[in-house]
């Protein structure tokens, strides 16, 4: 093989790589703003919109409580250790709610929801696409972002925003027991600290990002399913990229929303 | 291709199965079936779509579990064995796929050679020689490094069938084997149907194609809605008075 | 002779059956793992080697992982010093300890977890995926009736590169994310990379908890997804359906497992 074909295969994978990313970028970014010109004024279909609220909410409440416990036992589990060694077993419930509520809570929920709903959200357009019932509405004169997406979109920030709500209640309920259990610490006491030195700006920043999540997690998932091509292979691969490029925003978004409200 | 020897059941029954039911949701997919397979002969099952015929067969290979009934190879219950077991069952067994079935994920050669090495009992030069023996039998000759994706319909049946066969097993199923084929592949695939037959395999045919299988059908099991609407030899099908079945068999519209 | 079907149930029936159902589903899912488990422990031991398909198996996750981890671990690392430190200097006004806490923290809980959740989004919609369409295109009967076992042909040699790999893309994480962490320190805070480059906080505890995490998730993950991809049906919209699960369990198993490894490691690693 030629020196300078085998010297150029990295830098055509990175530059190929970052065409794909550049692609989907421009991708979510025509979305957003089509999702965008739809809300002002909204153009929604209100049966499409009750049923995907009730199949994101609803059906997502079981796992998101359990999530919510299981974050909340961790976070006292972790913060117990240094409450400890330091003997400032008074803070555990400031000590656990503050990053739980600000941090670990959102982004746990986030992922919980990106992995099952914009999964699912992903899969169920894109499985339209590939069988023509896309082009079908187009067809018959439905615009399919006002009719498909925009009530998948809606669901999504509501629900998200909400769940996290519900999440963090159960996170706390989740630490509190865990802290009387394992730590020992009085869960009257848990709860005393926790009201004492956690600030309303603590749980409404939590509330933000919850809401910027949703909005990542909806534009991405629509845009991964209306751009599928290739049969039920292609919906397999969408679905993937859907949750991944969906957790990096996650992660990109929350360092954002922390930097900005601070 | 000669038939590996095992033990025949000394009535000669090979397949058997007794009141055999599959439920889906309370209503029955398969009703109380019983059919009886001999030793070198060939059942030919039939009936309009969706009737459970396929799902009969996956049965009668221990893929999936009655709700009710039993089904005996060689007079061994399916039912009642273990996967090992089962594995080793399955030995004797053949199955030609509706769908092909072909692992997309290796090539031609690796498909066909996968039960040889599951067997275990070969080298990797008499694996490979077996490999392109059978693909000659076919007439597809050296075509081992091809990816399934890459063949056309009448290719992947005929891998799937040697696939199936190459383990010489005494007993084989073929779901559909000429669904969607041209009229001169189908010809070619019958022609193979009857090769087999002729050296003594006792096989499961499901078909739509009732004239290509009308010759080589000593037995037939029609089945419509999970139940059985008809169950003798081709004397009695012809002379059969039942109306669905009537039609059926001489292929007039309803 | 007509078999018997199944009688119509009352009233009372279907409210008992709604109210179980998604115990009975839930319970179902359990049992499918658990049987996986059981299947994939005792083929690992037993079964054949098939020591080049773990090698593909682990280059394919690792290659499709890293990019993703990274870019992950470099945000979480950036936000968590930024934060901590904000509420330091806020609280304390010392932010000498912070370097060698961060690392404390990130061995313990926050790598191996974040990426165990990472991998449990790719590498567990991949398994699911893969192992889901080869159910529903019979390919999985095919394998069945050519005399190899499903576990232990799809499950077993991808449970064997996950164990390697899930701990090679944590110790990758946990890398990125401290370097992430110095970097902040130091432009935001000015802490200086030797003060905050400490291992002073570190205890042996926290590197067996770390290796506890990451053999468990390593464990889980493929055995979670390979359940949820063999008990697909129905055509494409199964194979959807069976990888939402999938990523949805193995995001679950791991919370549960790091509930049940912390708790542990509190009572029993870290005094």
């Amino acid at each position: 093989m030629r020196l300078t074909s085998v010297l150029s295969v990295p830098f055509a994978m990175v530059g190929r790589r970052t065409l794909d990313i550049a692609t989907e970028m421009g991708g979510m970014t025509l979305m957003a703003g089509a999702i965008l010109r739809r809300l002002f004024p909204p153009r929604v279909d209100g049966a499409e919109l009750m049923r995907n609220l009730y199949n994101v909410g609803v059906k997502s409440f079981p796992i998101i409580l359990v999530t919510g416990v299981f974050v909340g036992a961790i976070m006292v589990i972790q913060a117990g250790l240094y409450v400890e060694k330091y003997e400032a077993t008074g803070f555990i419930g400031w000590g656990a709610g503050f990053a739980t509520l600000r941090e670990v809570s959102p982004i746990m929920i986030a992922l919980m929801f990106n992995g099952r709903v914009g999964a699912k959200n992903t899969a169920e357009i894109g499985t339209m696409k590939v069988t023509e019932q896309v082009d079908a509405l187009r067809t018959l004169a439905i615009d399919p972002v006002s009719y498909l997406i925009m009530p998948r979109f809606i669901a999504m920030v509501v629900m998200m925003t909400l769940l996290v709500v519900v999440g963090d209640a159960t996170a706390l309920i989740g630490g509190a027991f865990t802290s009387q259990f394992l730590l020992g610490v009085d869960v009257q006491l848990f709860f005393r600290s926790f009201v004492d030195l956690i600030h309303l700006e603590d749980f409404l920043l939590g509330v933000y990002k919850a809401i910027t999540f949703g909005i990542a997690v909806g534009v991405v998932s629509c845009h991964f399913g209306i751009t599928v091509t290739g049969g039920a292979v292609g919906v397999g691969r969408a679905v993937n990229d859907s949750v991944v490029a969906s957790a990096i925003w996650i992660f990109v978004l929350n360092y954002v929303v922390t930097t900005l409200i601070i | 291709m000669q038939v590996t020897h095992v033990e025949v059941p000394r009535d000669g029954v090979r397949i058997r199965c007794q009141g055999v039911s599959k439920y889906y949701r309370r209503t029955a997919v398969l009703d109380a079936v019983d059919l009886e397979v001999r030793d070198g002969t060939m059942l030919g099952l039939i009936g309009p779509g969706a009737a459970g015929k396929s799902l009969l067969v996956k049965i009668i290979c221990g893929l999936v579990a009655p709700d009710e009934g039993h089904v005996f190879i060689d007079d061994i219950d399916v039912t009642r064995l273990r996967e090992r077991e089962l594995q080793a069952l399955r030995m004797r067994l053949g199955m030609v796929f509706q769908n092909y079935a072909l692992f997309d994920f290796m090539n031609v050669g690796e498909n066909i050679a996968l039960p040889l090495r599951m067997e275990g009992r070969s080298s990797e030069t008499s694996i490979r020689n077996r490999v392109a023996e059978v693909l000659e039998q076919v007439a597809l000759p050296g075509i081992q490094d091809k990816m399934p994706r890459e063949l056309s319909g009448g290719m992947k049946k005929r891998v799937s069938f040697v696939r199936a066969v190459v383990r010489r097993p005494p007993i084989v199923i073929y779901d559909d084997p000429t669904g969607g084929l041209d009229p001169v592949t189908s010809a070619k695939i019958f022609r193979l149907l009857s090769d087999m037959k002729a050296q003594g395999t006792t096989s499961i045919t499901i078909s739509h194609d009732l004239d290509g299988i009308r010759p080589l059908c000593d037995q037939w099991l029609l089945i419509e809605h999970g139940k059985t609407l008809f169950s003798g030899d081709t004397s009695a099908i012809d002379q059969c008075e039942t109306p669905y079945v009537r039609q059926f068999w001489r292929g007039e519209p309803a | 002779m007509s078999a018997h079907p199944p009688h119509k149930p009352n009233v009372l029936e279907l409210f008992l059956a709604a109210l179980g159902s998604p115990f009975v589903i839930v319970g179902e899912q359990f049992r499918e793992i658990f049987k996986v488990f059981g299947l994939t422990v005792q083929y690992a031991q037993h079964g054949r080697r098939r020591w080049k398909e773990v090698w593909l198996q682990a280059y394919r996750i690792g290659n499709e992982s890293l990019v993703f981890i990274v870019c992950v671990a470099g945000s979480l690392g950036v936000t968590l010093v930024y934060q901590a430190g904000l509420q330091a200097e806020r609280i304390i006004g010392d932010l000498t300890p912070l370097g060698g806490l961060y690392l404390q923290i990130l061995l313990r809980e926050f790598g191996p977890t974040i990426t165990a959740l990472m991998i449990s989004t790719r590498v567990g919609t991949g398994i699911a995926a893969e192992i889901g369409s080869m159910v529903v295109t019979e390919q999985v009967d095919a394998l069945q009736m050519s005399g190899a076992h499903p576990v232990e042909y799809l499950v077993v040699p991808r449970f064997w590169a996950s164990v390697v790999m899930v701990f090679c893309l944590t110790c990758v994480s946990v890398l990125v994310s401290w370097l992430a962490g110095l970097l902040t320190a130091l432009l935001a805070f000015g802490v200086s990379p030797y003060t905050f480059a400490t291992l002073s906080f570190v205890i042996p505890g926290d590197v067996i908890l770390l290796l506890m995490k990451t053999t468990a998730y390593g464990i889980a993950i493929p055995i979670v997804a390979g359940a949820s991809g063999l008990s697909a049906h129905g055509g494409s919209e199964g194979v959807g359906w069976a990888t939402t699960q999938s990523v949805v369990n193995c995001s679950l198993a791991v919370l549960f497992l790091d509930v049940l490894l912390s708790g542990f490691g509190y009572l029993v690693l870290l005094r």
